[in-house]
């Protein structure tokens, strides 16, 4: 495994709250290949930004990661120091956020922003620093690179503020960008636009993708292999056509069956009943069995891994297995 | 740029004639100031021709009309008391102020944005706490008390600093200043403390709820993953983001420091011009407390266009007419 980017092992991170401890990752374990493009799905509040966050040693106090293991390139992360910390974030591990109007500082100009990002590793000069943003600016589809570095954010559109953020992020070609949501603020045209060239690029640098997202939709079209999170913890993984074919968790079913684009033609979109539960009081044992059509006495316990390690859940009565 | 610069000094022309017609109508309502100029046992006719030399007999929008013909030809009148020109009168006053002020509000801005920065960056922290303890003092603690204590710990105890009064100074531009001699400078410490103590608390407060604002902010979590430290982070994103408020209230208290540095000015026997408006409301010396008034009106106006103006420098976004 030592050909592997990124492994995580049994990663906690908790938040200590006034009404209790909030696990948003309770659990997590994955692998990442140089390379590969890893789509990570849930609904709100399962953990996945949280995820993000942990791996990039960024999440807010008063959450803090309370247990696992990270290890990129055989270096682990989990309780090293901020220092060592900063010196790989940016370089090595990047980071691209949801909405680019409010990551963009509104009051410098582009070119001021990526020469500081440029100069908080080293980075020579000004001039070096404005020749690299330039070419950054370049690379992801900004036309006139050179005189957009004195322009204000607000002077771009959504998808170009985006484009910004991507360049930001890929100047220093880490090997490692974690996605948050990037596409989510943009129009659906200009969405698929950002996708394309997103995976372009990544390919093209050999750099490894976390693809966070609420949309099943999107990571289909993007990501090599999917993890499906739900309350903190991967409750399914595995190639993408897989688990888009042939779900093994009803979880996963449910999100599916509610994407407009697989669904017949006049019918209901259907929707999965309830909705995510409070972490802050989940009951022992798997946390969608309330939500789901096929829970039983024995759901009160927590789930087996099911499946193989290509593709894999966390279930007591995974589908294809009958009920 | 240039049409919103024109567009602000016509609004700044209105609030002006606005101001004076206030002020002197304002005035005028105020004793019949005959009563101070001459001697209670003149004449009567003495009496009516000192009345008609100062134009009191005619009616209050004659007055006014003369005296706004006069303000526009820079002539604020003389003193009915000291007979001398207001202009010149309150010119001669104003460089005192005006160095006491600015010297208050540099120091309250220089001191209390870093703390305030910090004191929202580790608002936990016991030197935090300290912070925001001793700027609740700043703000409740009254102006002459502190004067007082200044006085008493600094010149009578310690004797390291002069008691009052303003130090020798230096003429640059026709103007004396004494903030150029070392001993103007140990002369302006004490009274410059004194008035920056507010102001430096609302500094304080000010930046801090601006930096704890800022610090939860994408952009400070996206500077982070940049790889950004901690102190670049503070010093070129959060304090250009929080700059606007700052800014606004740093001409406002600029403004009215200069204007009402009354309480300050009397404990130090500072020569500026509250202690001249003091004395010129006692004797009814009506041209010194119009003209002292538009003035102030004057000063305002020009600060708050300052202001509005950096707001443009500190704000990309608040450019008009720059390219799309």
């Amino acid at each position: 495994m030592s050909a592997a980017l990124l492994e995580v092992r049994d990663l906690r991170t908790h938040f200590h709250t006034r009404a209790g401890v909030l696990k948003a990752v309770d659990g997590v374990s994955f692998t990442l290949a140089r390379g590969e493009i890893l789509g990570l799905v849930g609904e709100s509040g399962s953990g996945k930004s949280v995820t993000g966050f942990s791996l990039i040693g960024l999440v807010d106090p008063p959450g803090r990661i309370a247990g696992g293991s990270i290890r990129f390139d055989g270096q682990e992360l989990v309780g090293l120091a901020q220092p060592a910390m900063r010196g790989l974030r940016g370089k090595r591990i990047a980071m691209v956020f949801q909405d680019p109007a409010a990551t963009l500082n509104p009051v410098l100009t582009i070119g001021q922003q990526m020469a500081m990002a440029v100069q908080a590793h080293g980075g020579g000069g000004e001039r070096a620093a404005r020749e690299l943003a330039a070419r950054s600016l370049a690379r992801v589809g900004i036309p006139d690179a050179v005189a957009r570095l004195d322009a204000y954010p607000h002077e771009f559109s959504g998808g170009m503020r985006q484009r910004v953020a991507i360049a930001i992020a890929l100047l220093h070609q880490p090997e490692l960008i974690i996605a948050d949501e990037p596409t989510t603020a943009l129009d659906v045209s200009i969405q698929a636009q950002i996708l394309a060239e997103m995976k372009a690029l990544a390919k093209e640098s050999g750099t490894a993708l976390i693809w966070i997202s609420h949309d099943l939709a999107t990571v289909s079209s993007l990501a090599d292999r999917v993890m499906v999170m739900y309350a903190g913890r991967i409750v399914e993984r595995g190639p993408v056509a897989e688990v888009l074919h042939a779900p093994l968790h009803p979880y996963t079913r449910g999100l599916l069956d509610s994407l407009p684009a697989l669904a017949t033609p006049g019918q209901r979109l259907a929707q999965i009943p309830g909705s995510t539960p409070s972490l802050l009081s989940l009951a022992p044992g798997c946390p969608f069995a309330p939500r789901c059509a096929r829970a039983s006495t024995a759901c009160g316990t927590d789930p087996p891994q099911v499946g193989d390690a290509r593709h894999g859940a966390l279930c007591h009565h995974p589908l294809g297995a009958g009920p | 740029m240039l049409g919103y610069i024109i567009q602000r000094l016509i609004q700044a022309a209105f609030v002006m004639l606005a101001m004076s017609a206030l002020v002197f109508v304002g005035v005028y309502a105020i004793g019949n100031p005959i009563d101070v100029l001459i001697s209670p046992d003149a004449t009567q006719d003495i009496r009516e021709a000192a009345i008609r030399h100062y134009g009191l007999d005619l009616p209050l929008w004659q007055q006014y009309l003369a005296f706004l013909g006069r303000l526009l030809q820079g002539d604020l009148g003389r003193s009915f008391v000291l007979n001398i020109p207001v202009l010149e009168l309150v010119l001669s006053r104003l460089p005192a102020t005006l160095e006491l002020a600015l010297a208050a509000v540099l120091m309250g801005a220089f001191i209390g944005v870093p703390l305030g920065i910090y004191a929202g960056y580790r608002p936990e922290s016991p030197a935090s706490k300290a912070i925001m303890a001793a700027s609740v003092l700043g703000f409740s603690v009254p102006t002459f008390w502190v004067g007082l204590i200044l006085i008493l710990t600094f010149a009578v105890n310690l004797d390291w600093l002069p008691a009052g009064d303003r130090g020798p100074t230096v003429e640059v531009f026709g103007v004396g200043w004494s903030f150029l001699t070392r001993e103007g400078l140990a002369f302006l410490a004490l009274p410059a403390l004194n008035l920056s103590l507010f102001k430096l608390a609302m500094m304080v407060r000010l930046s801090r709820a601006g930096t704890r604002e800022v610090m939860l902010s994408d952009t400070v979590k996206f500077a982070r993953a940049a790889g950004l430290s901690e102190f670049t982070i503070l010093r070129r994103h959060v304090l250009r983001l929080i700059s606007i408020p700052l800014v606004t209230v740093f001409g406002l208290e600029f403004g009215s420091t200069l204007a009402f540095a009354v309480v300050t000015e009397t404990i130090f026997s500072w020569p500026g011009v509250g202690k001249l408006i003091i004395d010129s409301i006692t004797s009814l010396d009506r041209p010194v407390m119009v003209g002292y008034l538009v003035l102030v009106a004057f000063l305002f106006v020009t600060i708050n266009l300052v202001v509005d103006l950096s707001y443009a420098l500190l704000d990309p976004r608040l450019r008009r007419g720059r390219r799309a």
